[in-house]
């Protein structure tokens, strides 16, 4: 009797908690969702929880050759929109790629490396974190304009991986600062060297922090808006955050069109995960020692 | 197999001296134990003899070749982990065999070389098991088949039986040292346990806040301790330690201690009046009867049997002692007890020395 008293109201505040969540973090997904299946006019009216009638004409205007808007034959947005996503899984894949791969390389010097001023220097790179960005947004202008990278994959990624690379490394930084350094001990009284040790022996079992640190710097990089807006003017390597807006014309805005382009600018984003998410795996050092 | 060679060897961490000039010479071929309390510098001392520690001072020479500067993927040592250290990611053969991969020895030969130790180790049945699907004396097995499949000229061990139960280390301690024998490979075992260092090891090395203590075989050191430290460290219960002042009586030397006992001193030659510690282990208090000439009293505080021997606790004066006996004891208030013949130990205790009788000095 004690316990159920006990239990129950701790019960019902987790479950409100999680609905709280729930609702928090999927309500805008699904607005947007029931927006971008919402026929035009109906979208005037008063907003519904549900779509009163399903149409998928956003969705044609994005993907289709041509489609009928407001009763015209209009042009389809599928070039922009298929730029833009080209744009955006090249630069938030190319972030990926080498922030992960410096971060795996950098925070093993700044663990296992002896040098002077080791923590000093780590510490500067994280404090970079607190910079807002854009303070820094006109000088780095500038510089990508001398240094003609404006517009270029190579200017966007820099920028990403200079963004992001402070937090991965502090992650793995903490993941191989877990990592019992008799292992590699061992590997090279073995005859390894540091770098086959790095790639052979700590590298695996630091997967899960490899992948996390993928998956925040990919996510970080896909949702970025404000610096594309400012180095990605054209198609060449503007992205969907910065195209999707950019469906607001200046006598209507396109809601179901923007939204259904959100709703497939999650999918991308949300495959990598749930691929990612395999490897997520714990207890890779299960067996090491004891 | 080799020979190693420890000059003057010093460890500094910082400002912080933790090995103070260690001089060892290590014989081709040998099983010598490294033994001290913890944070005597067992580890630190492995280390630097495997590369895994910068030497701060004096040297250290592998088969007469000084070391000092060489990577210990060059030492040509293997080392067994205290934790083991096993590779999570790789299976019991691809642990083993992974020193022979890193040297390039074609494939056939090592699956040669991985199946012979682990024969020898009794881990056939275990090759394509993760780690982590085996018990920790079989990840012990592992390690040791790590360590010996590439057979290097010296082995290197770190309290590697610390983390097995009681029973297992003991069977792990005589299939370590038979294997030892087996390899003839040069060995320096480091151990708090002074049962595996007697048992195991040709030689001892006693360390103590690093420094050597004393070196020399079990037995010899068991025997004659070379100073206070060694005499009561070595041995469980541990020696017993009586203050007394050398005096001469007629022409034989005693020592007297200042509660009226007297402890005579046949053959040693020692100035009257030195300040000394008489020890005597408790196996060596042999219980007599009472009225036996020389026999001295204890006040028995108290009877430990543990089966084989009794520890019999008590004071002789108001000096605490113990007494191991060989066989039951009954009951008493107090017993009887005389010290066997050579079963007698005389320290300087204002240097902590040993003085040894005249004819053995
Ligand atoms: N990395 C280190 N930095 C500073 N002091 C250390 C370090 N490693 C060990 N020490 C000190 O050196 C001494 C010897 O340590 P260690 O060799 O591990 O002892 P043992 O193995 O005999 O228990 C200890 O006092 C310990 O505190
Ligand atoms: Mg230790």
């Amino acid at each position: 009797m004690r316990s159920l008293i006990s239990t129950l109201p701790r019960r019902i505040g987790t479950a409100v908690a999680v609905a709280l969540l729930v609702a928090w973090s999927l309500g805008p997904i699904y607005w947007s969702l029931v927006t971008s299946l919402t026929p035009p006019l109906h979208l005037l009216g008063t907003p519904s929880l549900w779509p009163r009638e399903i149409t998928f004409e956003h969705y044609a205007k994005l993907v289709g050759a041509t489609s009928v808007s407001q009763g015209n034959a209009v042009q389809s947005v599928w070039p922009q929109f298929s730029a833009a996503l080209v744009n955006s899984l090249v630069t938030s894949g190319l972030a990926t790629v080498v922030t992960v791969v410096i971060a795996a390389f950098g925070a093993y010097a700044f663990v296992r490396l002896e040098f002077p001023g080791r923590d000093l220097l780590f510490v500067a790179v994280v404090a970079t974190l607190a910079i807002p960005a854009y303070t820094v947004m006109i000088p780095l202008y500038r510089l990508m304009i001398s240094l003609k990278l404006i517009d270029t994959y190579t200017g966007i990624t820099l920028i990403y991986v200079s963004a992001f690379l402070p937090l991965a490394l502090w992650l793995m930084r903490s993941v191989y600062q877990a990592m019992p350094i008799s292992l590699e001990e061992a590997a090279w009284l073995d005859g390894a060297g540091r770098i086959y040790t790095l790639v052979h022996i700590v590298l695996p079992l630091s997967a899960p922090g490899l992948i996390a640190s993928a998956i925040l710097t990919f996510l970080n990089a896909w949702g970025q808006f404000m610096v594309p807006l400012v180095f990605s003017p054209t198609l060449a390597t503007k992205p969907l955050t910065v195209l999707i807006p950019e469906f607001v014309t200046r006598n209507y805005i396109d809601f179901g069109l923007m939204n259904a382009a959100g709703i497939l600018a999650i999918i991308p984003p949300v495959l990598l995960v749930l691929f990612l998410n395999r490897y997520l795996v714990s207890g890779l050092m299960a067996g090491a020692t004891k | 197999m080799a020979t190693v060679d420890i000059h003057r060897l010093v460890k500094r961490y910082g400002t912080e001296e933790v090995i103070h000039g260690i001089d060892l010479a290590i014989r081709d071929g040998e099983f010598i134990s490294l033994i001290g309390a913890s944070g005597c510098g067992k580890s630190t001392l492995l280390r630097m003899i495997a590369g895994l520690e910068d030497i701060s001072g004096g040297t250290i020479s592998i088969d007469g070749r000084e070391v000092n500067d060489v990577a210990p993927k060059n030492r040509d040592i293997a080392m067994v982990f205290q934790n083991y250290a096993l590779y999570p990611h790789l299976s019991v053969a691809d642990n083993m065999g992974f020193s022979l991969k890193l040297r390039d020895v074609p494939k056939p030969e090592i699956k040669r070389a991985v199946a012979e130790a682990a024969e020898l180790l009794g881990l056939t049945p275990y090759l394509e098991r993760m780690p982590k699907a085996l018990s920790g004396g079989q990840r012990q097995r592992v390690a040791m088949g790590r360590a010996i499949v590439r057979k290097p000229r010296v082995f290197l061990f770190d309290e590697p039986l610390s983390n097995l139960d009681a029973k297992l280390r003991v069977q792990m301690r005589t299939e370590i040292k038979a294997l030892q024998r087996r390899l003839g490979t040069t060995s320096i075992y480091v151990t708090h346990d002074q049962i595996e260092a007697m048992t195991m090891s040709d030689r001892i090395v006693i360390l103590n806040g690093g420094r050597v203590e004393q070196v020399g075989a079990p037995l010899d050191v068991y025997d004659r301790p070379a100073n206070l430290f060694v005499a009561t460290f070595i041995g469980s219960p541990a020696m017993n330690l009586i203050e007394a002042t050398v005096r001469r009586d007629g022409d034989r030397l005693a020592a007297d201690t200042d509660d009226g006992l007297r402890l005579p001193l046949d053959g040693y030659e020692v100035a009257e009046g030195t300040a000394v510690t008489v020890g005597v282990r408790p196996e060596h208090l042999t219980l007599a009867e009472a009225g036996t000439p020389g026999a001295l009293a204890i006040a028995v505080d108290l009877i430990e049997p543990t089966g084989h021997e009794t520890h019999v606790f008590g004071r002789l004066g108001r000096h605490q002692v113990v007494v191991a006996h060989s066989g039951r004891v009954t009951e008493a208030g107090s017993v009887f007890v005389t010290i066997a013949p050579g079963g007698l130990h005389l320290f300087d205790r204002t240097s902590g020395q040993r003085i040894d009788t005249a004819e053995r000095s």
